[in-house]
């Protein structure tokens, strides 16, 4: 193994995720696969003032906005799909305590796209003529914001457009469904912007389902749309995208997407949640015992199930990962 | 909700009068917006189903797409609780992404028509998916900006489909309360200020073809771009849909009752609609 990156989740937070930077999650849709355990994690360590960038919402910028954890956010989209609006955002952002500023759902691809390429701007053809361009939370007394997605004029043709500024986010924290100890990794289902948002964030951590023999990326090179060598850490955490969906390994559990909005609605909710999901485990084991074995069994029994066959051959026991983890001294020296 | 009663035209297969709820009128009316073989983008709920049912009823060459980058698949079990939930990613037939899905395909200018929802429209189309804003504190609207009182869900594709499919149906309940002169907060681009304003923009799409609700149609009026009413349904009528709208609709001389969902049409919509969503109470 030339570059072991495995970590533990709570070390990659500890050592990646400080105070104030900007946050960026690497996910599908809200009902699609997002690495949650980690913000779980950070609500656990206590981190404060992020500036959150996500794609679209989902239950973890839900709850890191309940939480507190966070005091700016940018998305696409900010509801649940088929789960309805974010309670936990929404509250903050109504009572003023989180400013959310507002972009589509293809800006913010662009967005990380530019950040990616290091480009100054990326020119918008769509977002121009509706609030999205003229009203920003981040500069409130602008109006019409002139700052957030300036006019320019496209020098061929004269016409009048966009400009999107880049993002180049300090940390991302990228699901994916398989991964490597080097960091090469396989999503199945929506790539969203995850291969834009890698190129983009300054660090990269990733969160896996699985992880396996680095074999299994080269029988299988051209999906691997995330390589090692722009890979900081991965970290090996089972339904880490639970209560959302992760396709090819589990469905999204329904009961607790309901609940966990539910309680997210308030603040005393959301500290009986913090206290119930997030203070009562510490280990993996104790994790998935917190969602139970009968419901790992049934969000298992996925009619997406099938596409993770190709690719079974390769997963490396739990043994195997904790002893990869226990060796990887490198960046334990380094931390 | 009221369940509506109409009298089937074609009796040759079953007796009585069809029952359908006004969320299945619109979903049927909707989705006979959309034609065969056309590159199709659906958003979450209601326009998935009602995409699916055209797929499933009079469309079976469609070529649907979520903003996801979900290709080629059809869904299983019921309403997808979203556009890359695994109800739908069980049998596509690529994966991709929103680069791919919002840029390369709808940006682009390539996708026939999309469906999006909207929770306030007005009268050039212009949808608010945003926030509402409580007027009476002078907030929101211009100049210093404030929280709204309702966050609702932001654009999401919608303004990315809004400005670049060459036509879009916007599906939305009437109720006053949606249908206002003018909406809180533009997430997505109808025809603006109506007439020729989006050619100031330069998008690639044309705008809204229809506002497709539980109690009618309404289409652009060729010049002005206001949305007046085309048609109404069995169980409405044009004193309705003109008292359930916050601006003072006009009529088209050519309004129409249209026909009635046929037992076809019935029949496939509860094919996708599995779990009933379209025939709860609300």
């Amino acid at each position: 193994m030339s570059s072991n990156k495995l970590l533990t989740l709570a070390e990659a937070a500890q050592r990646y995720a400080g105070d104030g930077i900007q946050y960026a999650s690497g996910a599908g849709l809200p009902v699609g696969a997002d690495a949650i355990a980690f913000g779980r994690e950070l609500v656990r360590q206590g981190r404060r003032n992020l500036h959150a960038l996500f794609h679209c919402n989902t239950q973890q910028l839900n709850l890191l906005a309940a939480a507190g954890t966070v005091d700016k956010a940018e998305v696409g989209f900010s509801g649940l799909e088929g789960f309805g609006f974010a309670n936990g955002l929404r509250r903050v952002v109504e009572e003023g305590k989180l400013a959310l500023e507002d972009y589509s759902n293809l800006a913010m691809a662009l967005r990380f796209l530019g950040g990616a390429l290091n480009w100054p701007f990326v020119p918008a053809t769509t977002c121009i003529g509706s609030d999205i361009q003229h009203r920003s939370a981040f500069a409130p007394e602008q109006y019409p914001a002139i700052g957030k997605i300036p006019e320019i004029s496209d020098p061929f043709s004269g016409r009048t457009l966009g400009a999107y500024s880049p993002l180049k986010p300090d940390l991302a924290v990228i699901h994916v469904t398989l991964a490597d100890p080097e960091g090469n990794a396989i999503m199945i289902g929506s790539e969203w912007s995850r291969f834009e948002l890698s190129r983009a964030a300054k660090r990269v951590v990733l969160v896996a389902d699985h992880i396996v023999d680095t074999d299994c990326m080269r029988q299988y090179p051209n999906l691997v749309r995330i390589p090692g060598l722009i890979v900081d850490a991965v970290v090996w955490w089972p339904f880490s995208a639970w209560p959302a969906a992760s396709p090819g390994v589990h469905d999204v559990d329904e009961a607790h997407m309901k609940l966990m909005n539910e309680w997210l609605a308030t603040e005393e909710g959301t500290f009986r949640y913090i206290d119930r999901y997030i203070f009562s485990y510490q280990t993996v084991d104790a994790y998935l015992n917190l969602i139970g074995q009968d419901v790992i069994s049934r969000l298992e029994d996925s009619p997406t199930r099938f596409l993770l066959d190709p690719y079974r051959q390769w997963i490396l026991d739990r043994a195997k990962v904790e002893q990869l983890q226990a060796e990887n001294h490198i960046l334990k020296r380094a931390a | 909700m009221s369940t509506a009663t109409a009298t089937r035209a074609d009796t040759t297969e079953r007796k009585g009068p069809l029952r359908y709820s006004r969320q299945e009128m619109m979903a049927i009316a909707a989705g006979r917006e959309i034609k065969d073989g056309e590159l199709a983008i659906f958003g979450v709920g209601l326009s998935l189903l009602a995409g699916f049912f055209a797929q499933e009823h009079h469309a079976p060459n469609v070529r649907s797409m979520t903003e996801g980058g979900i290709y080629g698949a059809t869904p299983i079990g019921g309403l997808p609780w979203g556009i890359e939930c695994n109800r739908l990613s069980a049998n596509a037939t690529s994966f991709t992404g929103g680069l791919d899905a919002l840029g390369f395909l709808v940006a682009s200018g390539r996708v026939d028509v999309g469906l999006i929802g909207a929770a306030q429209v007005d009268k050039f189309g212009n949808v608010n998916t945003t926030g509402i804003w409580d007027r009476s504190k002078g907030n929101g609207l211009g100049e210093t900006y404030t929280p709204p009182k309702t966050r609702l869900t932001g654009a999401g594709g919608a303004n990315d489909i809004a400005c670049g499919a060459k036509r879009t149906v916007i599906m939305v309940t009437h109720e006053p309360k949606r249908f206002v002169d003018e909406v809180d907060y533009i997430s997505s681009p109808g025809y603006l200020e109506g007439g020729d304003a989006r050619e100031r923009y330069g998008f690639v799409g044309g705008g809204p073809a229809a506002i497709v609700t539980t109690l009618g149609i309404l289409r652009p009026h060729p010049e002005t771009k206001e949305f007046w009413l085309d048609a109404y349904y069995p169980f409405s009528s044009v004193d309705e849909v003109r008292a359930n709208t916050g601006w003072d609709l006009k009529v088209f001389r050519h309004a129409r009752m249209i026909a009635p969902p046929t037992v076809a049409e019935v029949e496939a919509l509860r094919r996708v609609d599995v779990t009933g969503m379209l025939r709860r109470e609300k």
